[in-house]
């Protein structure tokens, strides 16, 4: 928190607004003033600047009040003009007709200058004030009907507003001025008679500081707003700018930006294109020749069930492969073909192959890039959407990212894999411990699992990895050790991003979105720090 | 991944070795390629990654691991004796369970933990193994209550017999119908006329596999040391395995394993088989190729001791390579370099100094990313946001509430309507922003660059990258969509034009195509009152949506 006393200060070395300099101009040369003087002869603009001015200048002690006078108007309320228009009040109305022979309440009320409610609230005011008496015969008067305060309201009062305006309460005497006041209500004003406003008149005066800041000011053209005319007339070269005050909270805009998990994804894409590997781009939709088969996962794989894969329609085919190609990949999984193994001893289904899916892992992408004729020695990476048959909740998404990668060439092994896991592991992630574990994936052998260590969260997968097997480079035509890995992107987004539900990430609230920050050149650690 | 729950002191006990505690044993679980899921006192459970190696589901096969690496490798159902007990199946089995395994164990009388334990494997073994008893599911019975030998045949299903559980006799199609294993395993059934059935030759029916066990020969107490076990299946690996599994455990828990010959009827190939199969799957890799793999030379007296470690059944040295004998309760070697990954799991990967690789490559962008980049920054700069959204959604969004003309693709086998199809457009996604936003100050400008699928004249499917923005606010019209459309164009420094169509997604009349250099590369418009209801948007909105390819230039 900021030092009170210290705000304090620069407040009061603030330099003079404007409309400040002009009200102590027009005190120092005018004395004590009141509020109306000043606003109608002083160079202040209007009465608002006059009020702002004012008060910025009694808190800084640069002025004082001198006096303060509360003096009270009435003018008449929406009743009272009623009355006007009627030419007259029900109490007088109703004195008149009391001396004219009217002898009961119900009589009166026959008449229709006024309703019903007014003839009785007016008998009520009357019998209280004791203008009016009643008994078995009725009601009578018990003095003239003239020289009551209500005939004195109506001189006094309802004659000289009959034109609008107001009066000074008191140029009134006493017994009006309480009649006024029971018929002011400061609530219900709709059925006032009256309306009373309280105008506040106060002297200000210049205190000493209040010289000398003017002065001080006077001294110095303060330049406020720097406009073009300012810097072509160089007046700014004489003058003094005045100071802002900088501590309050800056107005908020909304910048364009890119999606946090966009910027995230854009950052590891720019490391691995920094360690030397060129970007793989691929399809949603791929044939299980691709997904699967050519990755050596036997057509029983369990994770090729109708359960874990989304299918598309018959009509929706992606091109098939080669033929020569598929006929390799078969008996791979076979009998092993040219591959040095056994393979899976099955039938393999070339039906089965060809049938579209959505893309279940990254791995896909490799599996093409090997088959096309790639860069040996040759680094690819890929980031790739993926599909997972998976209810949505706040760790599933029905579709999400892997980066995916291979490394070829003569003489890539076990200790380049590993090796290459621990540069992901520092250089991607940015993690500071790291660990190996024997994995398993049908299309590697040897497969490790690497798991980085988070600050708080402890240890975290760390993407999956391993050196192909023979009976997946061999009928892509690569005779050359591959380096595969991969790695699920969302969890480790998630991290960077300090959103705890997956689905955040691809959030459709705006101002949600617009809190989710990523720091991109912290990926691991992100917000958990 | 299977995972399975074991009892600490039966697992430590087993492996002949002291409790480690949790960090060391997580270590250790590395040559079974497993995690500690949850430990909560003497209850353990893992979870086994290798999804290839059923014999490893259970506290046998785990703690046989650990004490074989301490210790070496042991012998597995080694010299069993010719069987002297049959099994007869039925020829009319052929097209319903055709295959079964069995073998007695005795000398092991089981606790109510161990035999519990037992269950616990079987059960593991025909769900994750034996696809739910499908190819593969066993039982366990009393022997002694077994006059051999046994007859494996296909009985009709009015045969009757008292099931395991209850107290009276049903009939197989009752059975199937009335209890609620029955009722599960079902459809493993379905259709068939005639249906398996075990019976030994005194007439008592031992069960109705994989349904149910007799009450009386197929219900195993503690205490009980005399087994007999069987598995039968549709698929005659997945059985033998199963059975050979559950005798190396048997084995290792103390009891005396016996074959059991099954003969086949004559047409069957290989007409006899005595199980437990003792499988010798025999892998050889030259020390070449493991120096290849490794990166770095070992001895081959060394690659050997490592094998035996794991368990190998034996391992042979002729000078240039490594002959090994996997144990019988494995199948998944299937090259030379799964052996080879054997050797690094015993060596243990901190054996292997990281290396990086040397070769030179270059990094480079795939284009059409550097394109999205460029376009995404040039956005950004126009002061619009980026959305990002799921691929997946569903068909009500993209043609009841947005009204595009053209269909998306389906998928075949749904999980919810939710997320049935794939989109091709990306403007429902951002009209779903819009609907979700109201709240958030405006003016709204939304843009994303992402994959759609498009179903081609060919019959194949393209993935294609689009752009699509979007403005939204009080006073969002067509020139706001336009000027950013435009100068997007005018940075790529390629020719924009328009003409006019109808697309009832937008208002008629302020709607156009994007012609960009002569090409006509998406749609521009203010969207239309009707869209905006639907999606419960209450501010105007204008929009495009162009292929990304389009501002290459």
């Amino acid at each position: 928190m900021e030092d009170p006393v210290e705000r304090k200060q620069v407040t009061e070395e603030r330099d003079l607004h404007p409309l400040e300099e002009k009200l102590l101009v027009y005190l120092k040369e005018n004395g004590g003033s009141s509020d109306t003087e000043i606003i109608e002869k002083s160079d202040l603009p209007d009465e608002g600047s006059y009020r702002r001015a004012a008060e910025w200048l009694l808190s800084r002690e640069l002025v004082t009040e001198v006096s303060r006078d509360e003096e009270e108007f009435v003018e008449l309320g929406p009743l009272g003009i009623v009355n006007l228009e009627a030419g007259v009040t029900p109490e007088l109305a109703m004195l008149r007709e009391v001396a004219g022979g009217a002898a009961s309440l119900q009589d009166i009320q026959k008449s229709t200058v006024f309703d019903r409610g007014r003839w009785g609230s007016a008998f009520g005011s009357l019998m209280k004030t004791g203008h009016l008496t009643k008994d078995a015969a009725g009601i009578h008067l018990s003095c003239g009907s003239e020289e009551t305060v209500f005939g004195k309201v109506w001189d006094l009062v309802y004659k000289p507003l009959s034109g609008g305006g107001e009066l000074k309460m008191a140029s009134l005497p006493g017994d009006v001025v309480s009649v006024i006041n029971d018929r002011s209500p400061k609530r219900g004003k709709s059925r006032a008679e009256f309306s009373i406003n309280i105008v506040v008149t106060r002297m200000l005066d210049i205190t000493e500081a209040g010289c000398i800041a003017l002065s001080a000011a006077k001294e110095n053209t303060t330049i406020g707003a720097i406009t073009p005319q300012v810097l072509a007339d160089g007046s700014w070269r004489s003058a003094k700018f005045r100071r802002y005050q900088l501590d309050i909270p800056p107005s908020q805009i909304h910048t364009g930006r890119l999606h946090p998990y966009r910027q995230f994804l854009d950052t590891v894409r720019k490391r691995f294109m920094a360690l030397g590997f060129t970007e793989m781009r691929g399809s949603l939709a791929e044939n299980e020749f691709w997904n699967n088969d050519a990755l050596f996962m036997p057509q029983f794989h369990p994770a090729r069930d109708i359960h874990d894969v989304y299918f598309l329609g018959d009509g929706f085919r992606v091109p098939p492969p080669d033929g020569g190609l598929m006929e390799r990949v078969a008996e791979a999984h076979e009998n092993g073909g040219n591959t040095g193994g056994r393979g899976w001893n099955y039938s393999f289904s070339r039906q089965q192959s060809l049938q579209t899916i959505l893309r279940s892992q990254g791995t896909a992408l490799s599996a093409r890039t090997l088959a096309s004729n790639p860069e040996i020695p040759g680094k690819y990476f890929g980031i790739a959407r993926c599909f997972r048959y998976d209810q949505v909740d706040t760790t599933h998404l029905p579709d999400f990212f892997q980066v995916e990668g291979i490394v070829l060439g003569e003489q890539i092994n076990l200790r380049h894999l590993l090796g290459l896991l621990k540069l992901f592991a520092q250089e991607i992630a940015g993690a500071s411990d790291y660990k190996f574990l024997p994995g398993y994936f049908p299309f590697t052998e040897p497969s490790v699992e690497m798991h980085i260590k988070h600050p708080v969260l402890g240890w975290v997968e760390g993407g999956g990895a391993g050196l192909f097997r023979p009976e997946v480079c061999r009928p892509l035509g690569i005779d050359v050790p591959v380096i595969a890995w991969g790695l699920g992107l969302d969890r480790m987004a998630m991290l960077a991003m300090g959103i705890e539900d997956i689905r955040d990430l691809v959030t459709p609230d705006l101002s949600k979105l617009r809190g989710i920050m990523v720091q991109t050149d912290r990926l691991l650690l992100g917000k958990g720090d | 991944m299977p995972k399975i729950e074991v009892s600490r002191q039966d697992l430590f006990a087993q492996a002949r070795i002291e409790d480690p505690g949790d960090e060391k044993l997580a270590d250790l679980l590395s040559l079974v390629k497993g995690e500690i899921d949850t430990s909560d006192g003497d209850m353990l459970k893992l979870e086994l990654n290798d999804t290839n190696r059923p014999d490893l589901w259970c506290v046998e096969g785990v703690a046989r691991t650990l004490r074989c690496w301490n210790s070496g490798a042991e012998r597995h159902l080694n010299e069993l004796p010719e069987p002297d007990m049959d099994i007869f199946v039925d020829p009319d089995l052929d097209e319903v369970r055709p295959f079964v395994a069995a073998f007695t164990a005795s000398g092991w009388a089981p606790d109510q933990r161990e035999l519990d334990a037992l269950i616990d494997v079987q059960e593991k073994l025909a769900t994750s193994f034996g696809k739910n008893r499908k190819t593969a599911g066993a039982g366990f019975y009393r022997l002694d209550d077994i006059e051999f030998p046994i007859s494996y045949r296909a009985a009709s299903p009015e045969t009757s017999f008292v099931p395991l559980g209850c107290e009276k006799e049903m009939t197989l199609s009752e059975i199937l119908t009335e209890t609620e294993t029955g009722r599960t395993y079902a459809h493993l059934l379905e259709g068939k006329d005639l249906l398996p059935l075990l019976e030994d030759s005194g007439g008592n029916i031992l069960s109705f596999p994989p349904i149910l066990n007799s009450q009386t020969t197929g219900r195993v107490r503690a205490g009980d040391s005399r087994l007999f076990c069987e598995v039968t299946g549709t698929d005659w690996e997945t059985v033998q395995l199963s059975a050979t599994i559950l005798a190396c455990n048997l084995q290792d828990r103390g009891a005396v394993i016996l074959p059991i010959r099954i003969n086949y009827p004559e047409s069957y190939p290989g007409k006899t088989v005595v199980t437990p199969v003792i499988f010798s799957d025999r892998l050889t890799a030259s020390m070449e190729s493991i120096h290849e793999v490794l990166g770095m030379d070992i001895s081959p007296e060394s690659a050997q001791k490592a094998l035996l470690r794991m368990d190998y059944a034996s391992v042979e040295l002729d000078g240039t390579g490594v002959t090994g004998i996997l144990p019988p309760y494995r199948r998944d070697g299937i090259h030379a370099v799964d052996m080879i990954e054997d050797i690094v799991i015993s060596l243990g990967f901190s054996y292997f100094e990281p290396l990086l690789p040397e070769q030179f490559t270059l990094g480079k962008c795939a284009p059409i990313e550097d394109l999205a980049d460029a376009v995404r920054i040039l956005l950004a700069g126009a002061r619009c946001e980026e959305i990002l959204r799921p691929v997946l959604t569903s068909r009500a969004k993209v043609k009841n509430l947005t009204r595009t003309p053209s269909d998306p693709i389906s998928i075949a086998n749904p999980m919810t309507a939710e997320y049935g199809v794939v989109r091709n457009t990306l403007l429902p996604g951002l009209l779903e922003v819009e609907s979700t936003s109201a709240h958030a100050a405006y003016p709204h400008r939304i843009f994303e660059t992402g994959e759609v699928l498009t179903a081609c004249e060919d019959g194949y499917c393209r993935t294609d990258i689009l752009l699509a923005c979007l403005i939204c606010g009080n006073k969002a019209d067509f020139g706001d969509a336009h000027s950013i459309i435009g100068s997007l164009c005018h940075s790529r420094a390629v020719g924009l034009s328009l003409a006019d169509i109808d697309d009832e997604r937008f208002i008629p009349g302020r709607c156009a195509s994007i012609i960009i250099d002569g090409r006509v590369s998406g749609v521009i418009g203010e969207l239309h009152p009707a869209v905006l209801d639907n999606w419960g948007i209450s501010s105007p909105a204008s929009a495009f949506e162009i292929a990304l390819s389009s501002l290459k230039g």
